[in-house]
């Protein structure tokens, strides 16, 4: 009985806790300019981190290591530093749109601009991490993220064309504006394998003390939440598509993603949005500042666990206040949630192969996981969708950014 | 054993059982006509600085001197103080009563315990 609480309870988390501001914003513009053509990256992303996510927990179940961990014990500090400062770079871009994202939503809220709540929301941020248990940030908050799910409810109500949405997930090449396309594509693929995502997994099995009886319950929550999970990005992308794409309707305002709902629910839609974007950004941006503060611990050596008090693991509860306040600063400065979301999740594309490379050999390293080493299929579905995004990003930026 | 594989970079657990660093370097003494002895490993961000670039790692030490008697220099484990434990290494001796969480123990007092909830 309590497994199966656990495997409800894991699943109900993922799904909640799937949406962020990465994940909303590529949906809403992958459909707003592409209609149903980019289904596929949705699909594929949602693929990718599903195995990510089964492999990061059977890793730390099995060898009671965390990802970080066995990174620095296998490959040397040498080693680690690339991936720890490239992630580490990269997630602060996200984090700083995520942080940005919950502003955005009380700026529409409130109408008081969006630099002002940059304080506040990181002090909420900061004290949540710095008092609250790991389950409460973990489950708590993910939780109330299943407010999402108004996108889904909006999307059926809509009536969608279910034909023209299949067709959607198999790749085509663009019909039209290809660097931009591309671009989307890859944003969308940098949204839904967010790195930082498989290596809080990792960590988060380790402070609930997983153990090999977790195995079958780390696999349906990694299949089944990530799927669902997949739905509400592909139900953002579907409202799009129907509201915004038959109008040439291009999202670049984060002031345009309540019109996702509007029209179908009213003022209800309108606070759903604004709940959906806050909590789920809220939640992403507890959820990055951990895992960060991890990698760093972790690779060092430090006492680390979001349930111990701050004064017995200093280090790392210093970690996670610098990191914080660092992401405060792109929106204390004014930087757009939105502008910062495309740059970041972009770049979070190209750089999957550093953190997913070394990850794919630990999973085959029979020191670690003994006989549930990685099988043919969970590498190559990695290995190549990994690379592929990698591949497309690099290509696609550049172009971008010429175009624009 | 493999120095590199199964000393260097492993978690070091002292004798409660707490983390207590990582292995970041090993020491070893080079014998007349016999082979290399480990005499002891050591657990420092000198060390571990000095693996990535030395002149960090001088910087560092010249911060970590005015800390206090002692400080400056990588802490030595000898070797005949350590035990394998799965794939970490055990010592005998609490952790708090060498350097090892000295930075830890640093920012708690002036730092972490004088904000609220720390």
């Amino acid at each position: 009985m309590k497994k199966i609480f656990q495997i409800a309870l894991g699943i109900v988390t993922s799904v909640g806790g799937f949406l962020e501001i990465g994940s909303i914003t590529t949906a809403a513009q992958a459909g707003a300019s592409f209609g149903y053509q980019l289904v596929w990256s949705i699909v594929l992303g949602t693929v990718c981190i599903a195995f990510l996510v089964e492999m990061s927990g059977r890793f730390a179940a099995v060898s009671k290591h965390t990802i970080p961990d066995a990174m620095r014990e296998r490959f040397g500090i040498n080693f680690y530093v690339v991936p720890l400062f490239i992630l580490l770079g990269v997630s602060l871009l996200v984090l700083g749109a995520e942080l940005g994202g919950v502003a955005a939503a009380l700026e529409m809220a409130t109408e008081i601009a969006l630099p002002v709540w940059a304080i506040p929301v990181a002090l909420l941020s900061w004290g949540l991490l710095w008092r609250a248990s790991f389950s409460v940030i973990e489950n708590g908050v993910s939780i109330l993220g299943l407010v999402t799910i108004a996108f889904a409810v909006g999307a059926v109500r809509l009536h969608p064309d279910y034909g023209a949405l299949l067709h959607g997930v198999v790749p085509t090449l663009p019909r039209r504006d290809a660097s931009h396309y591309w671009f989307v594509a890859v944003s969308v693929l940098g949204a839904s394998i967010s790195p930082y995502l498989y290596y809080f997994y990792s960590s988060g099995a380790i402070e609930e003390k997983w153990d090999e009886t977790y195995l079958a319950a780390n696999r349906m929550i990694a299949a089944i939440g990530m799927s669902f999970g997949g739905f509400l990005s592909v139900a953002v992308l579907v409202l799009a598509a129907i509201l915004f794409h038959p109008h040439n309707i291009d999202v670049d305002k984060y002031q345009q993603l309540p019109d996702l709902l509007t029209p179908i629910l009213g003022r209800a839609g309108f606070w759903l949005v604004i709940a959906s974007l806050g909590i789920a950004c809220l939640g992403a941006t507890l959820e990055i500042s951990l895992a960060l503060a991890y990698l760093i611990a972790q690779g060092l050596g430090w006492n680390w666990g979001e349930d111990l008090e701050p004064r017995d693991d200093a280090r790392f509860s210093l970690t996670y206040t610098l990191i914080v306040v660092a992401a405060m600063l792109f929106v204390l400065i004014g930087l757009d949630p939105l502008k910062l979301t495309e740059i970041s999740m972009a770049l979070t594309a190209a750089s999957l192969p550093v953190g997913v490379f070394p990850f794919l050999i630990l999973m085959n390293d029979k020191k670690y996981l003994q006989t549930h080493t990685n099988g043919y299929l969970g590498n190559a579905v990695v290995l190549v969708i990994s690379l592929i995004s990698a591949v497309l990003a690099i290509v696609s930026i550049p172009l971008e950014i010429v175009g624009s | 054993m493999h120095l590199v594989a199964d000393v260097l970079d492993e978690e070091l657990l002292d004798k409660t059982g707490n983390r207590a660093g990582r292995v970041d370097g090993i020491v070893l003494e080079v014998r007349d006509g016999k082979p290399p002895r480990i005499t002891h490993v050591e657990v420092s961000p000198i060390t571990l600085l000095a693996r990535l670039n030395r002149r960090l790692a001088e910087r560092y030490a010249r911060w970590d001197r005015r800390l206090g008697k002692g400080r400056g220099v990588p802490f030595r484990i000898p070797w005949g103080q350590l035990e394998q434990t799965g794939k970490a290494w055990r010592f005998d001796t609490d952790a708090e009563d060498t350097p090892i969480r000295a930075l830890e123990d640093w920012l708690r007092v002036k730092i972490v315990e004088r904000i609220p909830g720390g």
